[in-house]
């Protein structure tokens, strides 16, 4: 088993050891969701989860900003064990885009300013146009009702909502796996210029090996809850995957394990 | 007024005849249900015999102790009755029930019999453990209502509330529309029950003073009490219930225990 640990990096994420059980009901066991997970994701870095549905990839992404309790193993941020952030805070520095994007009732801008009672937000009108044009919507969606936007435009405008909140890094659970391949594409195109622009730290839940191989950085598999392979794209150009699992994804051919 | 026509035997029997025809009608339009029927009737018998004994006997003795404990023991049913409707299990949800049921309870009947009544001794069973029984009902009810409400909201609407987690909200707060609807659910019906009192139909209690021999203007002060502690007990009721139910569902680290769901 490899696994994704590289301590002499400046990193944002270091995960080690990370397991994840879910209490059994009525007398059955603990059902295990992640076993000794260990990796670390670069400052500006990206890494992408990749694995069959019910591997846990979305687990270890829900643990990065704690909304889910690992049951052992320990997961830096910024240097600081996430147990030591207040998690109001680590959640608006590590911000999560859900996959079926969720939007409040209320205008595109109500979705935009948002926020919990007392905390500080930048929300003037410049920072608002500029954040939908980080994103590829135009500033005149300000005032729609976040009901009439499209499926892509959904999904744009909560990855907007977490821009606007100026985290380190963005967390993505399947941004494109609710979409349609245009707009898919487009969200697709956001994320990796993302990424570039903001020195984004980005970790992606995905089943798209377009977004992979957009995004560069690092790979994870996982299976099982456990770390199958661990590749760095950035430093290799796609020949020099050594998991033919993970060739064969980047190349296409089928998502990775798409039945465990 | 002259009393009360006491009822024969014979009299009830023929009351409950009225059931053999709704097993009949069970029974040709295959509801399935005469089992059902047949067992809640002969219940319907027996726990109101029994409960019409035990009353009996606590009114004759007058004393404050047996008020209590019929008390102790009429929140414990009603705390059952809450909860065994849910469906899924919470964690210590019969203590957070018997507390919202026993405070609800407590503070509403307090106020009605402490300064609207004021029957002498204050817990005179006559005037206790009815009005008791009233609010502990309404109380019930509500609770469950709210209950079931937020356990299907939370379910339904589990990403809303993790998406407000993840932008920064605190568990409470991200949770506090599905609180807002659950506390809706449960005190719509008293509200409707405000507006048509009376019109559609007499209240049981006000029935019962009329068939009683009193005076419908007697009854109907009793029943404008009735109203509002029911109204207030459904209030603090739910509340209560809810507001200590999903903290079940959170954790102090902002979570929400996925599991429970």
């Amino acid at each position: 088993m490899q696994d994704g640990a590289s301590p002499a990096r400046d990193s944002i994420f270091q995960v080690e050891r990370l397991s994840l059980a879910y209490p059994g009901r009525r007398g059955q066991p603990p059902a295990s969701i992640l076993s000794g997970v260990t990796v670390d994701v670069e400052r500006g870095g990206a890494l992408t989860l990749v694995g069959p549905s019910g591997s846990g990839k979305s687990s270890l992404l829900r643990c990065l900003n704690r909304l889910e309790e690992p049951t052992a193993g320990t997961v830096r941020f910024d240097g600081r064990a996430i147990t030591e952030w207040d998690p109001r805070e680590l959640r608006r520095r590590a911000a999560l885009v859900l996959q079926t994007p969720v939007l409040f009732e209320g205008t595109v801008r109500d979705n935009l300013c948002i926020r919990a009672a007392g905390v500080a937000l930048d929300v003037s009108e410049r920072r608002l146009c500029e954040t939908l044009g980080e994103v590829g919507l135009d500033a005149e969606l300000l005032d729609r009702d976040a009901t009439t936007l499209s499926g892509g435009e959904k999904q744009r405008v909560t990855i907007a909502r977490a821009l606007v909140r100026d985290p380190q890094a963005l967390l993505l659970d399947e941004p494109t796996s609710a979409l349609d391949p245009p707009n898919a594409a487009l969200v697709v195109e956001t994320i990796s210029r993302l990424r570039q622009a903001r020195r984004l730290s980005i970790v992606a839940v995905t089943h798209s090996p377009e977004l992979v191989r957009r995004l560069g950085g690092a790979l994870l598999y996982l299976v099982k809850g456990r770390v199958q392979a661990y590749e760095r794209l950035d430093d290799a150009p796609d020949g020099s995957i050594v998991d033919q699992r993970l060739q064969a994804f980047l190349a296409g051919d089928h998502p990775p394990g798409g039945s465990a | 007024m002259s009393g009360v026509v006491d009822l024969s035997f014979w009299e009830l029997g023929l009351a409950l005849l009225l059931v053999a025809v709704v097993v009949a009608i069970s029974a040709k339009q295959a509801l399935g249900l005469e089992r059902d029927l047949l067992v809640g009737a002969v219940r319907t018998v027996i726990q109101l015999y029994l409960v019409g004994l035990i009353l009996a006997a606590v009114f004759t003795a007058a004393r404050w102790y047996w008020v209590l404990l019929i008390l102790c023991v009429m929140v414990g049913v009603a705390t059952h009755a809450a909860v065994s409707r849910l469906a899924k299990p919470i964690p210590g949800i019969y203590w957070i029930a018997a507390a919202a049921l026993s405070v609800s309870t407590a503070a509403t009947l307090s106020y009605v019999i402490g300064l609207v009544v004021r029957p002498q001794p204050w817990w005179e069973p006559q005037y206790l453990i009815p009005i008791a029984g009233m609010i502990l009902g309404t109380s019930m009810t509500s609770a469950a209502l709210a209950g079931d409400r937020l356990q299907a909201d939370l379910a339904a609407r589990r990403e809303e509330v993790e998406a407000r987690l993840a932008l920064g909200f605190s568990g409470r707060e991200a949770v506090q529309p599905l609180v807002r609807a659950s506390l809706r659910a449960s005190m719509i019906p008293t509200v409707n029950g405000m507006m048509t009192v009376g019109l559609v139909q007499l209240p049981g209690m006000m029935t019962g003073q009329i068939l009683a021999g009193s005076s419908p203007l007697v009854a109907i002060r009793y029943q404008i009490v009735v109203v509002c502690m029911q109204a207030v007990a459904t209030a603090i009721g739910s509340l209560l219930f809810v507001r200590l139910a999903v903290g079940r569902y959170l954790t102090p680290a902002h979570q929400v225990r996925r599991y429970l769901l």
